[in-house]
Protein backbone atom coordinates (compact mmCIF):
# COMPACT_ATOMS: atom_id res chain seq x y z
CA UNK A 1 0.00 0.00 0.00
CA UNK A 2 2.55 2.73 0.60
CA UNK A 3 4.91 1.37 -1.33
CA UNK A 4 2.33 2.23 -4.32
CA UNK A 5 1.99 5.41 -2.75
CA UNK A 6 5.33 6.02 -2.64
CA UNK A 7 5.20 5.69 -6.11
CA UNK A 8 3.06 7.59 -7.18
CA UNK A 9 4.32 10.35 -5.41
CA UNK A 10 7.65 10.22 -6.68
CA UNK A 11 6.23 9.63 -10.32
CA UNK A 12 4.17 13.51 -9.91
CA UNK A 13 7.16 14.93 -8.22
CA UNK A 14 9.64 13.90 -10.64
CA UNK A 15 7.55 14.58 -13.34
CA UNK A 16 6.44 18.81 -11.77
CA UNK A 17 10.63 18.89 -11.65
CA UNK A 18 11.30 17.87 -15.30
CA UNK A 19 8.63 19.46 -16.37
CA UNK A 20 9.24 22.88 -14.53
CA UNK A 21 12.67 22.13 -16.04
CA UNK A 22 11.86 22.46 -19.35
CA UNK A 23 9.38 25.46 -18.83
CA UNK A 24 12.05 27.21 -17.43
CA UNK A 25 14.68 26.98 -20.76
CA UNK A 26 11.73 26.82 -23.26
CA UNK A 27 10.19 30.49 -21.39
CA UNK A 28 10.76 33.99 -23.16
CA UNK A 29 9.85 35.92 -20.09
CA UNK A 30 12.78 36.24 -17.66
CA UNK A 31 10.08 35.90 -14.99
CA UNK A 32 8.69 32.89 -15.89
CA UNK A 33 11.75 31.21 -16.14
CA UNK A 34 12.69 32.32 -12.68
CA UNK A 35 8.70 31.01 -11.53
CA UNK A 36 9.26 27.75 -13.04
CA UNK A 37 12.39 27.17 -11.13
CA UNK A 38 11.26 27.74 -8.10
CA UNK A 39 8.78 24.68 -9.17
CA UNK A 40 12.02 22.51 -9.53
CA UNK A 41 13.04 23.16 -5.98
CA UNK A 42 10.18 22.51 -4.92
CA UNK A 43 9.91 19.06 -6.51
CA UNK A 44 13.05 18.33 -6.06
CA UNK A 45 12.52 19.06 -1.97
CA UNK A 46 9.25 16.70 -2.17
CA UNK A 47 11.49 14.07 -3.38
CA UNK A 48 13.99 14.65 -0.45
CA UNK A 49 11.24 13.80 1.51
CA UNK A 50 10.53 10.77 -0.08
CA UNK A 51 14.03 9.48 0.40
CA UNK A 52 13.88 10.22 4.22
CA UNK A 53 15.62 13.47 4.15
CA UNK A 54 13.94 16.11 5.74
CA UNK A 55 16.86 18.28 6.95
CA UNK A 56 18.10 18.47 2.96
CA UNK A 57 14.52 18.64 1.77
CA UNK A 58 13.85 21.67 4.59
CA UNK A 59 17.52 23.94 3.57
CA UNK A 60 16.57 23.10 -0.02
CA UNK A 61 13.64 25.39 -0.10
CA UNK A 62 15.07 27.62 2.73
CA UNK A 63 18.43 28.44 0.45
CA UNK A 64 17.54 27.80 -2.85
CA UNK A 65 13.74 28.75 -3.04
CA UNK A 66 13.10 31.50 -0.14
CA UNK A 67 16.71 33.49 -0.49
CA UNK A 68 18.40 32.96 -4.23
CA UNK A 69 15.14 32.40 -6.04
CA UNK A 70 13.79 35.50 -4.02
CA UNK A 71 17.12 38.02 -5.35
CA UNK A 72 16.93 37.12 -8.90
CA UNK A 73 13.39 37.87 -8.97
CA UNK A 74 14.14 40.81 -7.12
CA UNK A 75 16.61 41.55 -9.84
CA UNK A 76 14.25 40.95 -12.92
CA UNK A 77 11.61 43.03 -11.23
CA UNK A 78 14.32 45.91 -10.17
CA UNK A 79 15.62 46.26 -13.89
CA UNK A 80 12.47 45.26 -15.55
CA UNK A 81 14.12 42.41 -17.70
CA UNK A 82 11.94 42.46 -21.28
CA UNK A 83 11.22 39.23 -22.73
CA UNK A 84 13.48 38.14 -24.85
CA UNK A 85 13.47 38.21 -28.64
CA UNK A 86 14.36 35.23 -30.87
CA UNK A 87 17.53 35.97 -32.85
CA UNK A 88 19.24 33.97 -35.32
CA UNK A 89 21.56 31.69 -33.88
CA UNK A 90 25.02 32.96 -34.03
CA UNK A 91 27.62 30.13 -32.79
CA UNK A 92 26.41 27.42 -35.52
CA UNK A 93 29.18 24.70 -34.10
CA UNK A 94 27.83 24.72 -30.73
CA UNK A 95 24.83 22.91 -31.91
CA UNK A 96 26.54 19.86 -32.96
CA UNK A 97 28.66 20.25 -29.46
CA UNK A 98 24.80 20.26 -27.86
CA UNK A 99 23.91 16.93 -29.38
CA UNK A 100 27.74 15.73 -28.50
CA UNK A 101 27.07 16.31 -25.07
CA UNK A 102 23.58 15.37 -24.47
CA UNK A 103 24.51 12.09 -26.42
CA UNK A 104 27.30 11.47 -23.52
CA UNK A 105 24.96 12.17 -20.86
CA UNK A 106 22.21 10.00 -21.53
CA UNK A 107 24.95 7.13 -22.30
CA UNK A 108 26.50 8.09 -18.63
CA UNK A 109 22.88 7.59 -17.16
CA UNK A 110 22.16 4.16 -19.16
CA UNK A 111 25.49 3.08 -18.00
CA UNK A 112 24.17 3.81 -14.09
CA UNK A 113 20.90 2.20 -14.80
CA UNK A 114 21.95 -0.60 -16.49
CA UNK A 115 25.59 -2.04 -15.29
CA UNK A 116 25.73 0.17 -11.61
CA UNK A 117 22.42 -0.51 -10.71
CA UNK A 118 23.06 -4.49 -11.20
CA UNK A 119 26.28 -4.53 -9.19
CA UNK A 120 25.42 -5.87 -5.50
CA UNK A 121 26.01 -2.76 -3.31
CA UNK A 122 28.39 -2.41 -0.95
CA UNK A 123 27.73 -2.62 2.54
CA UNK A 124 27.18 0.90 3.22
CA UNK A 125 28.66 1.97 6.95
CA UNK A 126 25.75 4.34 7.31
CA UNK A 127 23.26 2.10 6.38
CA UNK A 128 24.23 -1.23 8.57
CA UNK A 129 25.18 1.36 11.85
CA UNK A 130 21.67 2.71 12.56
CA UNK A 131 19.88 3.37 9.10
CA UNK A 132 16.88 5.62 10.81
CA UNK A 133 18.84 8.34 11.51
CA UNK A 134 20.74 9.05 8.19
CA UNK A 135 19.49 12.49 6.69
CA UNK A 136 18.01 13.64 10.07
CA UNK A 137 19.81 16.94 11.47
CA UNK A 138 21.49 15.35 14.42
CA UNK A 139 23.09 13.05 11.80
CA UNK A 140 24.27 15.93 9.65
CA UNK A 141 25.79 18.23 11.98
CA UNK A 142 27.72 15.86 13.24
CA UNK A 143 29.07 14.66 10.04
CA UNK A 144 29.90 18.72 9.12
CA UNK A 145 31.61 18.91 12.20
CA UNK A 146 33.57 16.39 13.49
CA UNK A 147 34.02 14.00 9.94
CA UNK A 148 34.10 16.74 7.07
CA UNK A 149 35.02 19.64 9.49
CA UNK A 150 37.96 20.72 6.83
CA UNK A 151 36.08 21.02 4.43
CA UNK A 152 33.45 22.53 5.37
CA UNK A 153 35.33 24.92 6.99
CA UNK A 154 37.16 25.19 3.43
CA UNK A 155 33.34 25.82 1.80
CA UNK A 156 33.00 29.04 4.44
CA UNK A 157 35.92 30.79 3.83
CA UNK A 158 35.68 30.59 -0.18
CA UNK A 159 32.18 31.39 0.17
CA UNK A 160 33.38 33.99 1.91
CA UNK A 161 36.25 35.52 -0.29
CA UNK A 162 33.54 35.13 -2.97
CA UNK A 163 31.15 37.60 -1.17
CA UNK A 164 34.01 40.10 -0.28
CA UNK A 165 34.62 39.68 -3.69
CA UNK A 166 31.03 40.84 -5.42
CA UNK A 167 31.23 43.42 -2.92
CA UNK A 168 34.96 44.79 -3.83
CA UNK A 169 33.24 45.01 -7.73
CA UNK A 170 30.05 46.45 -6.62
CA UNK A 171 31.28 49.23 -4.87
CA UNK A 172 32.11 52.33 -7.17
CA UNK A 173 34.57 54.74 -6.08
CA UNK A 174 32.85 58.03 -4.74
CA UNK A 175 32.67 60.00 -7.61
CA UNK A 176 33.79 63.93 -7.41
CA UNK A 177 31.13 66.31 -7.18
CA UNK A 178 32.28 68.04 -10.56
CA UNK A 179 32.17 64.75 -12.29
CA UNK A 180 28.62 64.64 -11.34
CA UNK A 181 25.77 66.33 -13.75
CA UNK A 182 22.01 65.86 -12.31
CA UNK A 183 19.53 66.19 -15.32
CA UNK A 184 17.24 69.53 -15.42
CA UNK A 185 17.70 72.87 -13.74
CA UNK A 186 18.80 72.06 -10.37
CA UNK A 187 20.58 71.91 -7.89
CA UNK A 188 20.85 69.19 -5.53
CA UNK A 189 23.36 68.04 -2.54
CA UNK A 190 26.13 65.08 -3.52
CA UNK A 191 24.79 63.10 -1.24
CA UNK A 192 21.12 62.51 -3.28
CA UNK A 193 23.39 61.63 -6.26
CA UNK A 194 25.96 59.72 -4.93
CA UNK A 195 24.96 56.97 -2.40
CA UNK A 196 28.69 56.29 -1.27
CA UNK A 197 29.04 59.78 0.01
CA UNK A 198 25.74 60.19 2.68
CA UNK A 199 26.21 63.12 4.49
CA UNK A 200 28.02 65.64 1.46
CA UNK A 201 25.99 68.78 1.10
CA UNK A 202 28.15 69.54 -1.47
CA UNK A 203 26.37 70.92 -4.51
CA UNK A 204 26.05 69.28 -7.56
CA UNK A 205 26.43 71.72 -11.23
CA UNK A 206 23.13 71.64 -12.68
CA UNK A 207 22.27 71.84 -16.36
CA UNK A 208 19.89 71.18 -19.42
CA UNK A 209 19.04 67.57 -19.93
CA UNK A 210 21.26 66.94 -23.06
CA UNK A 211 24.36 68.90 -21.62
CA UNK A 212 23.93 66.42 -18.66
CA UNK A 213 23.55 63.05 -20.42
CA UNK A 214 26.81 64.56 -22.56
CA UNK A 215 28.95 64.38 -19.47
CA UNK A 216 27.30 61.34 -17.67
CA UNK A 217 28.50 59.75 -21.31
CA UNK A 218 25.10 58.52 -22.56
CA UNK A 219 24.85 58.45 -26.62
CA UNK A 220 22.12 59.64 -28.50
CA UNK A 221 20.04 56.66 -29.00
CA UNK A 222 19.52 55.81 -25.30
CA UNK A 223 18.62 60.07 -25.02
CA UNK A 224 15.49 59.23 -27.57
CA UNK A 225 14.85 56.35 -26.34
CA UNK A 226 14.32 57.78 -22.39
CA UNK B 1 -9.27 4.25 17.29
CA UNK B 2 -8.94 0.69 17.28
CA UNK B 3 -11.76 -0.05 15.01
CA UNK B 4 -11.21 2.25 12.31
CA UNK B 5 -7.15 0.82 12.38
CA UNK B 6 -8.73 -2.49 11.81
CA UNK B 7 -11.45 -1.40 9.26
CA UNK B 8 -8.71 0.80 7.11
CA UNK B 9 -5.11 -0.17 8.56
CA UNK B 10 -2.75 1.84 10.68
CA UNK B 11 -1.48 4.57 7.62
CA UNK B 12 -4.74 5.19 6.86
CA UNK B 13 -6.22 5.45 9.88
CA UNK B 14 -3.64 7.94 10.64
CA UNK B 15 -4.22 9.80 7.54
CA UNK B 16 -7.72 10.27 8.49
CA UNK B 17 -6.88 11.82 11.81
CA UNK B 18 -4.46 14.11 10.83
CA UNK B 19 -6.86 15.60 7.77
CA UNK B 20 -9.57 15.98 10.49
CA UNK B 21 -6.82 17.43 12.74
CA UNK B 22 -5.79 19.76 9.69
CA UNK B 23 -9.18 20.99 9.58
CA UNK B 24 -9.48 22.02 12.98
CA UNK B 25 -6.79 23.56 13.21
CA UNK B 26 -7.32 25.68 10.53
CA UNK B 27 -10.95 26.67 11.34
CA UNK B 28 -9.67 27.63 14.82
CA UNK B 29 -7.13 29.95 13.36
CA UNK B 30 -9.02 31.39 10.92
CA UNK B 31 -12.06 32.15 13.48
CA UNK B 32 -9.29 33.50 15.78
CA UNK B 33 -7.89 35.62 12.97
CA UNK B 34 -11.12 37.11 12.09
CA UNK B 35 -11.79 38.72 15.83
CA UNK B 36 -8.69 39.66 15.63
CA UNK B 37 -9.15 41.92 12.59
CA UNK B 38 -12.08 42.84 14.71
CA UNK B 39 -10.46 43.87 18.05
CA UNK B 40 -7.76 45.73 15.72
CA UNK B 41 -10.12 47.84 14.99
CA UNK B 42 -11.71 48.08 18.16
CA UNK B 43 -8.62 48.73 19.70
CA UNK B 44 -7.57 51.16 17.31
CA UNK B 45 -10.10 53.27 18.03
CA UNK B 46 -9.96 53.24 21.81
CA UNK B 47 -6.38 54.39 21.26
CA UNK B 48 -7.83 57.05 18.76
CA UNK B 49 -10.24 58.31 20.91
CA UNK B 50 -13.44 57.31 19.15
CA UNK B 51 -15.24 54.08 19.14
CA UNK B 52 -14.73 51.59 16.40
CA UNK B 53 -17.01 49.06 14.46
CA UNK B 54 -20.01 48.36 17.17
CA UNK B 55 -23.16 48.49 15.04
CA UNK B 56 -23.25 44.60 13.53
CA UNK B 57 -24.50 42.30 16.78
CA UNK B 58 -24.02 43.16 20.05
CA UNK B 59 -20.56 45.43 20.78
CA UNK B 60 -20.14 44.80 17.03
CA UNK B 61 -19.37 40.56 17.32
CA UNK B 62 -20.98 39.85 14.13
CA UNK B 63 -18.66 42.35 11.92
CA UNK B 64 -16.21 40.00 10.61
CA UNK B 65 -18.92 37.95 8.82
CA UNK B 66 -20.35 41.18 7.72
CA UNK B 67 -16.89 42.38 5.93
CA UNK B 68 -16.45 38.81 4.52
CA UNK B 69 -19.90 38.98 3.21
CA UNK B 70 -18.93 42.51 1.69
CA UNK B 71 -15.77 41.26 0.15
CA UNK B 72 -17.45 38.02 -1.59
CA UNK B 73 -19.71 39.98 -3.50
CA UNK B 74 -17.94 43.11 -4.39
CA UNK B 75 -17.14 43.46 -7.80
CA UNK B 76 -13.71 41.58 -9.07
CA UNK B 77 -11.69 44.24 -11.07
CA UNK B 78 -8.81 42.53 -13.27
CA UNK B 79 -6.80 45.43 -14.44
CA UNK B 80 -6.27 45.31 -18.55
CA UNK B 81 -2.19 45.01 -18.77
CA UNK B 82 -1.99 42.48 -15.82
CA UNK B 83 0.53 39.50 -16.55
CA UNK B 84 -3.08 37.50 -15.74
CA UNK B 85 -1.77 33.57 -14.59
CA UNK B 86 0.63 35.66 -12.11
CA UNK B 87 -1.63 38.00 -10.90
CA UNK B 88 -4.55 35.37 -9.99
CA UNK B 89 -1.36 32.72 -8.64
CA UNK B 90 -0.31 35.56 -5.97
CA UNK B 91 -2.87 35.67 -3.18
CA UNK B 92 -3.10 32.15 -3.19
CA UNK B 93 0.77 31.61 -2.81
CA UNK B 94 0.37 34.28 0.00
CA UNK B 95 -2.58 32.50 1.83
CA UNK B 96 -1.28 29.08 1.11
CA UNK B 97 2.31 29.93 2.72
CA UNK B 98 0.47 31.59 6.07
CA UNK B 99 -1.46 28.43 6.68
CA UNK B 100 0.96 25.70 6.31
CA UNK B 101 3.00 26.11 8.89
CA UNK B 102 0.00 26.21 11.56
CA UNK B 103 0.14 22.35 11.54
CA UNK B 104 3.58 22.06 13.30
CA UNK B 105 2.39 24.47 16.33
CA UNK B 106 1.72 22.14 19.84
CA UNK B 107 -1.69 24.03 21.09
CA UNK B 108 -1.78 21.75 24.18
CA UNK B 109 -0.41 18.39 26.13
CA UNK B 110 -1.78 14.94 25.11
CA UNK B 111 -5.27 14.86 26.49
CA UNK B 112 -7.17 12.38 27.72
CA UNK B 113 -10.44 11.68 27.08
CA UNK B 114 -12.00 10.42 30.83
CA UNK B 115 -13.76 7.16 30.73
CA UNK B 116 -11.79 6.12 27.73
CA UNK B 117 -8.23 4.61 26.49
CA UNK B 118 -7.94 7.60 23.72
CA UNK B 119 -4.98 10.03 23.96
CA UNK B 120 -4.11 12.46 21.30
CA UNK B 121 -1.54 15.16 21.21
CA UNK B 122 -2.84 18.52 20.82
CA UNK B 123 -0.43 18.61 17.71
CA UNK B 124 -1.69 17.35 13.58
CA UNK B 125 1.94 17.04 12.57
CA UNK B 126 5.15 16.20 14.77
CA UNK B 127 8.52 15.64 12.86
CA UNK B 128 12.36 16.16 13.63
CA UNK B 129 12.96 19.34 11.36
CA UNK B 130 9.79 21.27 12.29
CA UNK B 131 11.02 24.68 13.11
CA UNK B 132 13.24 24.42 9.77
CA UNK B 133 9.93 23.54 8.31
CA UNK B 134 8.32 27.06 9.50
CA UNK B 135 11.18 28.81 8.05
CA UNK B 136 11.14 27.70 4.83
CA UNK B 137 7.49 27.71 4.24
CA UNK B 138 7.76 31.59 6.28
CA UNK B 139 10.87 32.51 3.41
CA UNK B 140 8.97 31.20 0.85
CA UNK B 141 5.39 33.30 1.90
CA UNK B 142 7.31 36.43 -0.04
CA UNK B 143 6.85 35.41 -3.47
CA UNK B 144 3.07 36.16 -3.22
CA UNK B 145 3.55 39.65 -2.07
CA UNK B 146 6.70 40.13 -4.76
CA UNK B 147 4.53 38.60 -7.85
CA UNK B 148 1.25 40.38 -6.76
CA UNK B 149 3.68 43.81 -7.25
CA UNK B 150 4.87 42.59 -10.49
CA UNK B 151 2.03 40.94 -11.80
CA UNK B 152 -0.34 44.35 -11.32
CA UNK B 153 1.64 46.75 -13.88
CA UNK B 154 1.19 49.02 -11.46
CA UNK B 155 4.40 51.51 -10.49
CA UNK B 156 3.22 51.35 -6.48
CA UNK B 157 2.69 48.26 -6.77
CA UNK B 158 5.80 47.12 -8.30
CA UNK B 159 7.31 49.55 -5.78
CA UNK B 160 5.77 47.62 -2.51
CA UNK B 161 6.60 44.17 -4.55
CA UNK B 162 10.71 45.32 -4.60
CA UNK B 163 10.12 46.44 -0.85
CA UNK B 164 8.53 43.73 0.28
CA UNK B 165 11.44 41.41 -1.28
CA UNK B 166 13.84 43.42 0.15
CA UNK B 167 13.06 43.80 3.52
CA UNK B 168 11.69 39.99 3.81
CA UNK B 169 15.27 38.69 2.65
CA UNK B 170 16.80 41.41 5.56
CA UNK B 171 15.02 40.28 7.99
CA UNK B 172 15.15 36.88 7.51
CA UNK B 173 18.48 36.31 8.47
CA UNK B 174 18.33 37.99 11.61
CA UNK B 175 14.75 35.72 12.62
CA UNK B 176 16.56 32.71 11.93
CA UNK B 177 19.92 33.80 13.78
CA UNK B 178 17.77 34.48 16.65
CA UNK B 179 16.03 31.03 16.96
CA UNK B 180 19.26 29.20 16.84
CA UNK B 181 19.38 30.22 20.44
CA UNK B 182 16.84 28.60 21.74
CA UNK B 183 17.52 25.60 18.90
CA UNK B 184 21.17 25.55 21.15
CA UNK B 185 19.39 25.35 24.27
CA UNK B 186 17.33 22.59 23.79
CA UNK B 187 18.98 20.49 21.21
CA UNK B 188 16.35 19.95 18.94
CA UNK B 189 13.97 21.40 15.81
CA UNK B 190 10.98 19.42 16.92
CA UNK B 191 8.26 22.57 18.55
CA UNK B 192 6.87 19.71 20.73
CA UNK B 193 9.61 18.70 22.79
CA UNK B 194 11.22 22.84 22.92
CA UNK B 195 7.60 23.01 24.61
CA UNK B 196 8.23 19.71 26.53
CA UNK B 197 11.46 21.02 28.16
CA UNK B 198 9.86 24.31 29.50
CA UNK B 199 8.16 22.70 31.73
CA UNK B 200 10.30 22.75 35.12
CA UNK B 201 9.82 25.39 37.72
CA UNK B 202 5.90 24.67 38.28
CA UNK B 203 5.67 25.32 34.49
CA UNK B 204 7.49 28.62 34.49
CA UNK B 205 11.20 27.52 33.16
CA UNK B 206 10.86 29.43 30.19
CA UNK B 207 13.00 30.25 27.15
CA UNK B 208 12.55 34.39 27.92
CA UNK B 209 14.71 33.59 30.61
CA UNK B 210 17.73 32.63 29.42
CA UNK B 211 17.26 34.53 25.88
CA UNK B 212 16.10 37.93 26.57
CA UNK B 213 18.15 39.43 23.96
CA UNK B 214 17.30 36.71 21.15
CA UNK B 215 13.03 37.24 21.67
CA UNK B 216 13.90 40.98 21.67
CA UNK B 217 15.59 40.43 17.92
CA UNK B 218 13.07 37.63 17.20
CA UNK B 219 10.08 40.07 17.79
CA UNK B 220 12.10 42.94 16.03
CA UNK B 221 12.05 40.81 13.28
CA UNK B 222 9.44 39.29 14.00
CA UNK B 223 7.00 42.17 13.24
CA UNK B 224 9.58 43.26 10.03
CA UNK B 225 8.18 39.64 8.25
CA UNK B 226 4.85 40.12 8.89
CA UNK B 227 4.86 43.64 6.90
CA UNK B 228 3.48 45.45 10.06
CA UNK B 229 3.61 48.92 11.60
CA UNK B 230 6.77 50.36 11.92
CA UNK B 231 7.99 48.08 9.06
CA UNK B 232 4.90 48.78 7.24
CA UNK B 233 7.04 49.76 4.09
CA UNK B 234 5.17 47.07 1.40
CA UNK B 235 1.63 48.94 1.60
CA UNK B 236 2.95 52.24 3.25
CA UNK B 237 -0.50 54.10 2.19
CA UNK B 238 1.26 57.39 2.28
CA UNK B 239 3.87 57.04 -0.16
CA UNK B 240 2.37 53.77 -2.33
CA UNK B 241 -1.82 54.20 -2.60
CA UNK B 242 -1.52 50.66 -1.11
CA UNK B 243 1.61 48.99 -2.19
CA UNK B 244 1.38 45.77 -3.61
CA UNK B 245 -2.35 45.14 -3.34
CA UNK B 246 -2.75 48.31 -4.95
CA UNK B 247 -4.84 46.45 -8.33
CA UNK B 248 -6.62 44.00 -6.00
CA UNK B 249 -9.97 44.11 -5.31
CA UNK B 250 -12.55 41.53 -3.82
CA UNK B 251 -12.09 38.27 -2.12
CA UNK B 252 -8.11 38.34 -3.48
CA UNK B 253 -7.81 41.36 -2.12
CA UNK B 254 -9.93 39.39 1.15
CA UNK B 255 -6.95 36.42 0.76
CA UNK B 256 -3.59 39.02 0.71
CA UNK B 257 -5.58 40.86 3.71
CA UNK B 258 -6.35 37.28 5.50
CA UNK B 259 -2.60 36.29 4.70
CA UNK B 260 -1.43 39.33 6.74
CA UNK B 261 -3.65 38.32 9.99
CA UNK B 262 -2.66 34.60 9.93
CA UNK B 263 0.74 35.64 9.17
CA UNK B 264 0.87 37.97 12.55
CA UNK B 265 -0.88 34.63 14.12
CA UNK B 266 1.96 32.24 13.11
CA UNK B 267 4.07 34.31 13.93
CA UNK B 268 3.11 34.90 17.70
CA UNK B 269 2.70 30.99 18.23
CA UNK B 270 6.23 30.41 17.37
CA UNK B 271 7.15 33.27 19.98
CA UNK B 272 5.17 31.46 22.75
CA UNK B 273 6.39 28.18 21.56
CA UNK B 274 9.87 28.90 21.54
CA UNK B 275 10.79 31.81 24.18
CA UNK B 276 7.38 31.53 26.19
CA UNK B 277 6.81 28.02 27.20
CA UNK B 278 3.89 27.56 24.83
CA UNK B 279 1.02 25.65 26.56
CA UNK B 280 3.03 25.70 29.51
CA UNK B 281 2.15 27.34 33.05
CA UNK B 282 1.24 26.20 35.97
CA UNK B 283 -1.03 23.31 36.80
CA UNK B 284 -0.94 22.02 33.58
CA UNK B 285 0.14 18.73 34.44
CA UNK B 286 -2.57 18.44 36.79
CA UNK B 287 -5.17 19.68 34.32
CA UNK B 288 -3.65 19.29 30.51
CA UNK B 289 -6.91 21.15 29.41
CA UNK B 290 -6.01 24.39 31.12
CA UNK B 291 -2.69 24.03 28.55
CA UNK B 292 -4.88 25.03 25.18
CA UNK B 293 -5.79 28.47 27.45
CA UNK B 294 -2.35 29.27 28.18
CA UNK B 295 -0.79 28.90 24.92
CA UNK B 296 -3.82 31.28 23.27
CA UNK B 297 -3.75 33.73 25.96
CA UNK B 298 0.11 33.53 25.57
CA UNK B 299 -0.78 34.28 21.38
CA UNK B 300 -3.45 36.83 21.98
CA UNK B 301 -1.10 39.11 24.13
CA UNK B 302 1.18 39.00 21.29
CA UNK B 303 -2.02 40.05 18.93
CA UNK B 304 -2.64 42.86 20.94
CA UNK B 305 0.85 44.05 21.20
CA UNK B 306 1.05 44.10 17.27
CA UNK B 307 -2.38 46.21 17.57
CA UNK B 308 -0.60 48.44 20.20
CA UNK B 309 2.22 48.78 18.10
CA UNK B 310 -0.11 50.19 15.12
CA UNK B 311 -1.56 52.25 16.98
CA UNK B 312 1.17 54.15 18.38
CA UNK B 313 4.20 53.55 16.21
CA UNK B 314 5.15 55.94 13.50
CA UNK B 315 6.42 53.98 10.19
CA UNK B 316 10.20 53.86 9.38
CA UNK B 317 11.72 55.37 6.21
CA UNK B 318 13.48 52.39 4.27
CA UNK B 319 17.23 53.28 4.69
CA UNK B 320 16.64 53.39 7.97
CA UNK B 321 14.89 49.97 7.83
CA UNK B 322 18.16 48.74 5.84
CA UNK B 323 20.78 50.17 7.86
CA UNK B 324 18.72 48.93 11.20
CA UNK B 325 18.44 45.79 10.18
CA UNK B 326 22.01 45.05 8.22
CA UNK B 327 24.20 47.19 10.78
CA UNK B 328 22.47 46.83 14.14
CA UNK B 329 20.01 43.57 14.61
CA UNK B 330 22.12 41.21 12.50
CA UNK B 331 25.32 42.05 14.62
CA UNK B 332 23.38 41.62 17.65
CA UNK B 333 21.52 38.20 16.45
CA UNK B 334 25.53 36.75 15.60
CA UNK B 335 26.29 38.01 19.22
CA UNK B 336 23.40 36.74 20.94
CA UNK B 337 24.79 33.28 19.15
CA UNK B 338 28.41 33.46 19.94
CA UNK B 339 27.82 34.04 23.77
CA UNK B 340 24.67 31.52 23.55
CA UNK B 341 26.87 28.77 22.08
CA UNK B 342 29.45 29.79 24.26
CA UNK B 343 27.93 29.37 27.62
CA UNK B 344 26.30 25.89 26.42
CA UNK B 345 30.02 24.78 25.34
CA UNK B 346 31.52 25.67 28.80
CA UNK B 347 28.21 25.03 31.02
CA UNK B 348 25.89 22.34 29.56
CA UNK B 349 22.31 23.23 29.12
Amino acid sequence: MSDILTFIVFILLAGLAIGSALAMVAQRNPLYSAISLIGVFGALAGLYLTLAAPFIAAVQIIVYAGAIMVLVVFVIMLLNVEEEVRRPVRLRYLVPTAVLLAAVLFAEAAFILFYVNDAPAPPSPLATAEPSTTGLTASIGTGLFTTYLLPFEITSILILMALVGAMTLARRTAARPQDLVVPGAQVLPLQMVEPARVGDDTPVRSDTTAEAARTLGLNEQEQTRE
Amino acid sequence: MDWLNNLVGPTVARGIFQFIGINVAFVVVLMIVAYTVLAERRVLGFIQGRLGPNRVGPGGILQPFADLLKFIFKEEIVPDKSTRFIYFLAPFLAITCALMPIIVYPFGPEIHIPGTRIVFPLVVARFDVALLYVLAITSVGVYGIALAGWSSNNKYSLMGGLRSAAQLISYELSLGLSLVGVVLLSGTLDLYEIVGQQGGWHGLRWNIIFQPLGFIIYLISAIAETNRVPFDLPEAETELVAGFHTEYSALKFALFFMAEYVNMFTVSMLATTMFFGGWQGPGVSTFPLLGIFYFLGKVICFLFLYIWLRGTLPRFRFDQLMNFGWKFLLPMAILNLIITATVVFFFGT
